[in-house]
């Protein structure tokens, strides 16, 4: 029994992905013990939060074979949602200070920016790709790019037109010393980003393989067809996949909204590294997302730390390139077949 | 109405029409684009400026087209590739003190190289990850360009020698529009050749084309190099008018702007994103320079044009058009609109 | 009636397929559709199944008008479709399939009767549950289809080729599946193009042609019907 589990352990190692999992890690441990730990540390929490907007990627790609260029876009919604709740909340905490409301208030915001992504999700395949796919379903993954390239479009300019170019951020969400980790500071909101990004991925996990609307989501992904005859309402989940995935991108966004301000274009960079993930990962597939954000991350404190800051995009770039060329289903493989051979 | 003749019993002015791909109201709104700025209103030196853009943008869609349209490839990385050609020009002329119309050439060949190599290494790829493929080498340049600061500045700006001493645009918008004209009148005499068809036959099936005897390979190398010859030279155009490179010129919001043009004017025309590109610009200038307390609701336009166009026109303009005007009743409007057909 | 389909049209896009198709199903009849390749059959029962929605006419099932509704409403009334390629969730493994088509199901207690029925008619599923439904054999994927699209104890089998691809001995096993479901009371249309065998087992059957129903009558009869016997007995 237990040689058995061993030997599939071995075979799993051995795979492309195992090595490249192994290697990922091997490297990671390495580069902390000659350059310091921080390097180990900035890339799990980079990562956690890399990983919220690779799943959510990756999901509306699996399911409704849409490939996200405005999903940078519900991170900035979901920054800006931030901002805009917290800000009241904080005066009204200068005014009356309350230590249990002043830990919660983060919490609320970044609740907040979820419902919000979760809504604009939502908007966006109900007014839009929903009518496209009424309409005509030929040549779908590219049509629907391109609306997304529209959606990105609208989105940013939107921003700009309400809420204008200014930086709209915050110093700080919890107030309090930082941490330290393995020597190393880590400020409470990073700490709390990263935590926060692993209970999201582990809830979000525990609802895709445990409940009944789960496995119909993971259904729906693998065949449109074969889920309508066993009686799951397609549009629903449609529904339901953008929300979820327009949410996690927004929780992303207001947790992260102390390190990066919210600004019309804020989403470029995080949609860039999201993209790197999933085809890195293989586009669709949502566990290989996770741990392909980790890999994302260390790739880009290394570049950081060993060849200069600014070319952090282009190593990563010039990989995801050899990637696309040589394994353009991503290192582990892809769900999604048939649709991308259009 | 029988108009289909040999190609010898044409007039002289419909065979040249034809050797350029023309109808006679595509000529005669050329004939108005050349006159355009030489009468008042439009002589002023900020509309000429318009002009300039729109024509610009008007050749990049047709480029652009000639790909997305075609072999039905969203070359996302389009204006990097601009850029290249731009850089490339601008740099030889900085450094080696060559002129800048031998430069633009120079830097034509230079995004033909990498046309030929970015046609290569997307051999395999499909649909969307070619495009993916193209956008990210498109976000490379634009990094290596913000990066090798000895060589382009970086994102201080790269000063570069202007073709024409004078100030005015006029010269400009002359050449840029030949350069547009030319460019349509290859991409066009390529896709009414057999090899047009065989373009369409990849971009629409390509396990299809290739059992009936089509090799992709050969035709998507091609296209790519050609598509990206032109972006390059387009890119040496706007190098040398506007005097100035930033890396920011090679974003991918530059790219959305030719595509959406392309694509409301109509996917696999050609014509129509030059057409469309003239009132659109013109229209998106006047917004925003009439509007501008409210920053960025010319774009919003944009992005609503094109989802809109996306969703319940697909054909853009040019289907329109072929729907509604393409058989008037009367002889001269189906002349102007349709030309004499050779056999 | 059961099901009664009254004067089908249905196509794809401006392809016009069926015309005026008229078939009607008892309940706990054993019915065929046969005809040539490319004469409509899977295009009717997609369209019974509401995948493709009809161009005209109606379908009613159970005495409701049913054409039109999308198809997993269809699906929610009790209508199983099995279609040619399966439609399996190929990463999700057997027992998750099944679990998948017991998904309009809520009463759990009914969901594990329905998995024991299914793992008792198909006992070799059980022997694989944990496997990935992709890499399963075709005839394993056969059973798996029906089994899965038993989970939700339909009122009544669509069945889209069921030998297709087999070999001789599994088509004998999934047939004689088939068979135990007639006899525990359910109803079942099926398309096939092993005319010979199909018409010995239904109880009636249509014959199909360019969208068209040409013939149909008891099975017993349309297998000594001169018209059949040229066109798909060989004789
Ligand atoms: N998705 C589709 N789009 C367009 N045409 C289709 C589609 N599916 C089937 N057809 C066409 O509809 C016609 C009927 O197809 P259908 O699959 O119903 O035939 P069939 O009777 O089931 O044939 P077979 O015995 O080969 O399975 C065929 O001419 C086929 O080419
Ligand atoms: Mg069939």
């Amino acid at each position: 029994m237990i040689t058995e589990y061993l030997k599939k352990l071995y075979e799993t190692i051995r795979s492309v992905a195992g090595i490249t999992v192994v290697l990922a890690i091997v490297v990671a441990i390495l580069s902390s013990i000659f350059r310091g730990p921080y390097i180990i540390v900035n890339t799990v929490v980079t990562g956690g939060m890399l990983a919220l907007m690779s799943i959510g990627l990756a999901l509306v790609f699996g399911v409704m074979n849409v490939a996200q260029f405005a999903h940078g876009e519900y991170f900035m919604i979901g920054s800006l949602t931030a901002y805009y709740t917290f800000i009241p909340i904080e005066r009204y905490l200068g005014a009356n200070p309350n230590a249990a409301l002043s830990f919660l208030a983060p919490l609320v915001s970044i609740l907040a920016a979820f419902c919000m992504g979760a809504l604009m999700g939502v908007l966006s395949e109900k007014l839009i790709f929903y009518n496209l796919r009424k309409r005509s379903r030929t040549n779908w993954v590219m049509n629907s790019f391109l609306l997304t390239v529209g959606i990105s479009v609208l989105l940013v300019n939107g921003h700009q037109l309400i809420f204008g170019t200014e930086l709209k951020g915050i110093v700080r969400y919890w107030t309090g010393r930082p941490f330290c980790i393995m020597d190393v500071f880590v400020s409470r909101d990073r700490c709390y980003a990263f935590i926060l990004s692993v209970l999201v991925i582990g809830l979000f996990w525990l609802f895709m393989k445990a409940t009944r609307t789960g496995r119909a989501i993971r259904a729906v992904s693998q065949d449109e067809t074969g889920a309508q005859m066993v009686g799951i309402d397609l549009s629903g989940i449609q529904v339901l996949t953008m929300a979820l995935s327009c949410g996690l991108a927004g929780i992303a966004g207001a947790s992260l909204l102390f390190m990066f301000p919210s600004y019309p274009s804020v989403g470029l960079d995080p949609l860039y590294m999201s993209w790197f993930v999933i085809i890195l990962a293989g586009m669709g597939n949502v566990l290989g997302a996770v741990v392909g954000a980790f890999m994302v991350a260390l790739l880009k404190v290394l570049t950081m730390e060993y060849i200069g800051s600014g070319w952090d995009f282009v190593v990563p770039t010039a990989l995801i390139m050899l990637i696309l060329i040589f394994k353009p289903n991503g290192i582990f493989g892809s769900d999604v077949r048939g649709v991308l051979e259009q | 109405m029988q108009t289909t003749k040999a190609k010898s019993e044409l007039n002289l002015f419909d065979r040249v029409l034809d050797l350029l791909s023309l109808k006679p109201l595509g000529a005669i709104g050329l004939v108005i684009l050349v006159i355009l700025p030489l009468v008042p209103p439009f002589n002023q030196e900020y509309l000429i400026r318009w002009l300039c853009a729109a024509a610009l943008i008007a050749a990049a869609s047709v480029s652009f087209d000639f790909t997305a349209g075609f072999i039905n490839i969203v070359n996302f990385g389009y204006y990097a590739i601009v850029g290249l050609g731009g850089y490339t020009s601008a740099i030889l002329v900085d450094r080696f003190g060559i002129s800048p119309w031998i430069g633009i050439f120079v830097g034509a060949l230079s995004a033909g190289l990498l046309g030929f190599f970015l046609g290569i290494v997307t051999l395999r790829l499909r649909g969307i990850f070619a495009a993916v493929m193209a956008w990210f080498m498109g976000l490379a340049l634009m990094g290596l360009a913000t990066k090798a600061v000895w060589l382009t500045r970086g994102s201080l700006g790269l000063r570069v020698e202007r073709l024409f001493d004078s100030p005015s645009n006029l010269p400009y918008y002359y050449v840029i529009l030949a350069m547009m004209l030319v460019t349509y009148v290859i991409t066009k005499g390529v896709t009414r050749s057999d090899m047009g068809l065989a373009f369409k036959a990849i971009g629409q099936n390509m396990d299809a084309a290739r059992t009936s005897g089509i090799n992709p390979v050969y035709y998507r190398i091609v296209n790519f190099t050609l598509s990206c010859t032109l972006a390059g030279l387009l890119g040496g155009f706007y190098a040398h008018y506007y005097g100035i490179l930033t890396p920011e010129m090679m974003h991918t919001s530059k790219t959305v702007e030719v595509l959406a043009v392309a694509y409301i004017g109509g996917r696999g025309s050609l014509w129509g994103g030059a057409v469309v590109a003239f009132p659109f610009i013109y229209a998106m200038e006047m917004v925003r320079s009439s509007l501008s307390n409210l920053p960025g609701l010319n774009l919003i336009l944009y992005g609503l044009l094109l989802i809109l166009v996306m969703i319940y026109y697909s054909g853009g303009f040019a289907a329109f058009f072929q729907q509604h005007f393409s058989k008037p009743k009367n002889i001269i409007l189906y002349y102007l609109v349709n030309g004499k057909k050779t056999a | 009636m059961l099901l009664e389909v009254k004067n089908l049209d249905a196509g794809y896009g401006f392809l016009h397929i069926l015309r005026n198709v008229s078939l009607s199903v008892e309940k706990g009849e054993y019915v065929c559709l046969v005809g040539p390749n490319g004469a409509g059959k899977s295009t009717t029962l997609k369209t019974i199944a509401g995948l493709i929605s009809p161009i005209g006419g109606e379908v009613c099932f159970d005495g409701e008008t049913i054409s039109g509704l999308a198809g997993y409403k269809v699906a929610r009334r009790g209508i199983a479709y099995i279609s040619e390629e399966m439609n399996l969730f190929s990463n999700m493994t057997v027992h998750e399939n099944l679990l998948m088509g017991a998904y309009t199901v809520r009463d759990k207690q009914l969901e594990k009767n329905r998995l024991a029925f299914v793992y008792a008619l198909f006992p070799q599923l059980e022997g694989r549950k944990n496997q990935l439904a992709g890499t399963m054999s075709g005839g394993e994927r056969k059973m798996l289809g029906i089994g899965r699209a038993l989970m939700c104890n339909p009122k009544m089998l669509l069945v889209d080729e069921p030998s297709f691809g087999l070999a001789p001995l599994l088509t004998e096993d999934v047939f004689d599946s088939l068979d135990t479901l007639i006899k525990e009371g359910g109803t079942i249309l099926v398309v096939e193009q092993n005319v010979t065998k199909t018409l010995d087992v239904t109880d009636r059957g249509y014959v199909l042609e360019h969208g068209r129903i040409e013939l149909e009558g008891p099975s017993a009869e349309l297998a000594r019907d001169p018209h059949v016997r040229k066109a798909f007995l060989g004789v």
